[in-house]
């Protein structure tokens, strides 16, 4: 592998992708934090091609050059196959002395990292982590560091079939399937859409850096993202007790967080200080996000050992994420042995998450740790919960479509509108079918019937047109949605005073506003239209749309190159960009690209109330 | 009738054929409707024409996409509203979810009983007979990428439309060849031009082109 390597250039005589070389296995965590991963030689991996590379975010990492053209030259092509195309030389290789050719076996080591996982039998994190993920290296530009891993580059020692079934299994062996320590291009490719559209909209996650293809579909997807270190590196840590480990992953998180500068303190005068400003950071972080997620009807399996999500909040590991179009508040996803948690009991599990934080940070400044209930009332568990109904009340004026400085005097000096008025929104956005619970492909629901981004839409600018509120039946018949049955839809007198209350509480927002700033009702709701036609558009992508569009993608691809996917993940991100501020770019693209943008805006539109 | 065909170009250049349009409406602060020809990233045009119309001190407006499920309730206050504004965009993925949504009558009813309707490019080829113009010259065309066969559109005036014309040699000699085996007129308008039909009257705005019987005329 070696031996091919050459200096690529985009630019004559000016040499453009070195920083490729960082990404060869060296990660500071390897050091810092020597009792926090296994590390592996590896080998290239031939067969592969580039079915997709990122432009826009290796610029973002300096991977490129900002004038690089957005065309994969094959000068970068072979950069990113010589970088990213390998497979770990796992204990079953060694055990097995199977033999590679030496030029192809690559001189550093690559780490997998150790991390607390639920279905590993010990569950304290001593046999998990990674299972089929290297770290590449990481990257530093602009004052920012970037982590890269790589996923599908060989089954490690930390997977939960080795553990399991207490056996070694070779790189590919069909009789496990995500112990075999591969993946399919069709995971990147839904990893690549929903990130790039949920990155697009305030979420923070991780991004898809490249997928490189092998034959039978079978893909290396490769992850970027600041910080890639999660709750649960920690937590293995905390369960086992083990303080040197836990200090040492505490301290090189925060050193990283500090170089990017992405907390607001960048230095402590006491290490009590520095770890309980990072349990309190935790606490704004998962507040947030839990609120995010709720308000966007994002569905993410956060659970006490906090591996499906990174320490910012940020989303990793998009198989079991889902964002539904309707409040489907009781959808839990089965995973065979135990059902998931609930869009609603997120927030416990985000606030658990922060609890085991306040117990790292002291046990981290005590050396002793004290059961986890102690901190059950600590005064950074109060302010994850007043940041949480904040977040709330804050995403939901966003939604109506007030802009920043509205939503802000109205927390500040009408919080009880606000208040008000969220729980009427709550009501309409919690009601649920009569059909009760059922089955659905990948686990149960009972049905939201709901749809508040209709109502959202449609309020402001009816109400301009007619310079009057809507009647009951009117009312109902904007926000029901195809999940409503005619049961479900009963004018009761509970739901004729919610449905006056709605509008009423609405009203008194825009009234406060019209007093406070002296602004006209009518200019007020005619921003309110525009801006909330656009937070709030009739087709939102939702879990089972973005499966159907990689579907689709995947029917598409032989015929589409890295660059072609490229324009459509962007263009698909933009079609789903929900901010109503947004400069908008109309891409001046080839007829066939716009064909298949309509094949999938049909299949938004057609997946716009589901899971 | 009341109808009002827009080319295309910018608020500046049409500043003569909006005053027409806000003329036919003939009300103090009217109830515009504004029907994108796609859904796709048109809540940016709606701010845009609202920004636009805003300017003249109308703050009522309803955003009503076609090819997304709507309510009955907008329904009818789009049929209730003063003028309805058809967008530019695909005239034949337009016209196919205009057709889907069982749009055309409603439209040529409203139209029929005095509402105002105007249409820029797709939108106003929309209001003639078919929208065989939005497929013709090949050197000049919209994709039909959803392949419509049914072209018939509106049928609101006898004449033809077409936008965003460029006075060239080129245009005369397809323009010429198609007129001379059909009794409709071609009107073809630059960016910034446009017509105006009040009932029986025909008015253009701009300079304007008319193509029948395999003749050109300028017309202003």
């Amino acid at each position: 592998m070696n031996s091919i390597k050459k200096s690529p250039t985009d630019e004559v005589g000016k040499r453009s992708y070195t920083n490729f070389s960082q990404l060869n296995g060296e990660h500071p965590f390897k050091t810092q934090v020597p009792g926090g991963r296994v590390e592996y030689k590896a080998r290239y991996r031939k067969g592969g091609k580039v079915a997709f590379f990122n432009f826009e975010l290796a610029k973002e990492m300096g991977l490129i050059a900002k004038n690089h053209p957005n065309s994969l030259t094959p000068d970068l092509e072979r950069e990113i196959l010589d970088t990213f195309s390998l497979t770990i030389i796992n204990e079953y290789d060694l055990m097995n002395d199977i033999k590679f050719a030496e030029e192809d076996i690559f001189p550093n080591t690559f780490m997998a990292t150790r991390y607390l996982q639920l279905q590993h039998p010990d569950k304290m994190g001593r046999t998990s982590g990674d299972g089929r993920t290297i770290w590449n290296g990481s990257v530093r530009n602009n004052g920012i560091t970037w982590d890269v891993s790589s996923c599908g580059t060989g089954g490690t020692k930390l997977s939960p079939a080795c553990n399991i079934n207490k056996k070694f299994y070779q790189t590919g062996d069909p009789s496990v399937s995500y112990g075999c320590g591969l993946s399919e291009v069709a995971e990147g490719l839904e990893t690549l859409f929903f990130s790039e559209v949920l990155g697009k909209n305030g979420f923070k996650t991780e991004r898809v850096l490249a997928i490189l293809e092998y034959d039978k579909g079978i893909g290396i997807n490769v992850r970027a993202n600041p910080n890639l270190i999660r709750p649960s590196h920690f937590f293995s840590h905390l369960r086992q007790g083990n303080l040197e480990t836990l200090k040492q992953v505490a301290d090189y998180y925060i050193s990283r967080q500090v170089e990017n500068k992405a907390w607001e303190v960048t230095s402590f005068k006491t290490t009590k200080e520095k770890y309980y400003y990072l349990a309190s950071q935790m606490a704004r972080s998962f507040a947030e996000t839990a609120a995010k997620f709720e308000n966007e009807y994002i569905f993410c399996w956060l659970d006490w050992d906090g591996d499906n999500i990174l320490m910012d909040g940020g989303i990793i590991d998009y198989g079991s994420i889902r964002q539904f179009g309707l409040f489907h508040a009781e959808y839990r996803y089965d995973d065979v042995q135990r059902y998931s948690t609930t869009i609603l009991e997120q927030r416990q599990k985000a606030r658990y998450i922060v609890q085991c934080f306040i117990q790292i940070a002291d046990f981290l400044t005590t050396k002793k740790k004290k059961s986890l209930s102690h901190f059950r009332t600590h005064p950074i568990m109060q302010s994850f919960d007043k940041h949480f109904i904040d977040s709330k009340n804050k995403n939901l004026l966003q939604k109506i479509g007030f802009k920043k400085k509205d939503q802000d005097h109205l927390l500040k000096n009408h919080l009880d509108k606000v208040t008000r008025f969220r729980k009427v929104f709550s009501y309409f956005e919690r009601s649920k079918s009569k059909r009760g619970m059922y089955k659905v492909p990948d686990g149960i629901n009972r049905d939201a019937i709901f749809c508040m981004r209709d109502i959202l839409r449609e309020f402001p600018q009816l109400y301009l047109t007619r310079l009057n509120t809507l009647s009951h039946e009117e009312f109902l018949e904007i926000i029901k949605s195809s999940y409503a049955r005619k049961s479900d839809l009963k004018l009761t007198d509970i739901r004729k005073k919610q449905i006056n209350r709605f509008q009423s509480h609405y009203l008194s927002l825009i009234t406060a506003l019209e007093k406070d700033f002296n602004i006209s009702r009518t200019h007020l709701m005619l921003e309110l239209t525009m801006r909330s036609s656009v937070i709030n558009k009739c087709d939102r992508v939702t879990g089972d749309s973005i499966t159907y569009i990689v579907q689709k993608v995947q029917k598409l691809r032989p015929k589409l190159t890295a660059h072609e996917l490229f324009e459509l993940s962007q263009q698909f991100a933009s079609y789903q960009n929900l901010d109503p501020d947004q400069k908008l770019v109309v891409a001046n693209s080839p007829e066939r690209h716009k064909n298949i943008m309509q094949n999938l805006y049909s299949i938004v539109r057609e997946c716009r109330e589901g899971l | 009738m009341k109808l009002v065909f827009y080319s295309g170009g910018d608020e500046k250049e049409n500043l003569t054929l909006d005053h027409s349009f806000l003329e036919l409406i003939d009300k103090k602060n009217p109830v515009i409707t504004f029907i994108p020809s796609s859904s796709y990233l048109s809540e940016q045009e709606f701010k845009s024409f609202v920004r636009h119309y805003s300017k003249f001190k109308i703050t009522r407006f309803i955003y009503f996409p076609i090819d997304v499920p709507f309510d009955k309730i907008i329904f009818s206050e789009v049929m209730r509203s003063d003028a309805i504004h058809m967008a530019g965009g695909n005239t034949f993925y337009f016209l196919n979810s205009l057709r889907k949504a069982k749009l055309l009558p409603q439209l040529k009813k409203f139209a029929e009983k005095g509402g105002v309707l105007s249409g820029l490019s797709a939108g106003a080829i929309m209001m003639t007979e078919n929208i065989e113009m939005a497929g013709y010259p090949d050197f000049d065309r919209d994709e039909n990428i959803v392949n419509v066969k049914n072209l018939s559109a509106l049928n609101l005036v006898d004449f033809l439309f077409f936008p965003h014309f460029k006075n060239s040699p080129r245009y005369d000699a397809v323009f010429n060849k198609y007129t001379r085996s059909t009794d409709k007129i071609i009107y073809a308008c630059p960016d910034g031009a446009g017509i105006v039909v009040k009932d029986d009257e025909i008015r253009f705005i701009g300079k304007c082109y008319a193509y029948s019987k395999g003749h050109k005329f300028n017309i202003n």
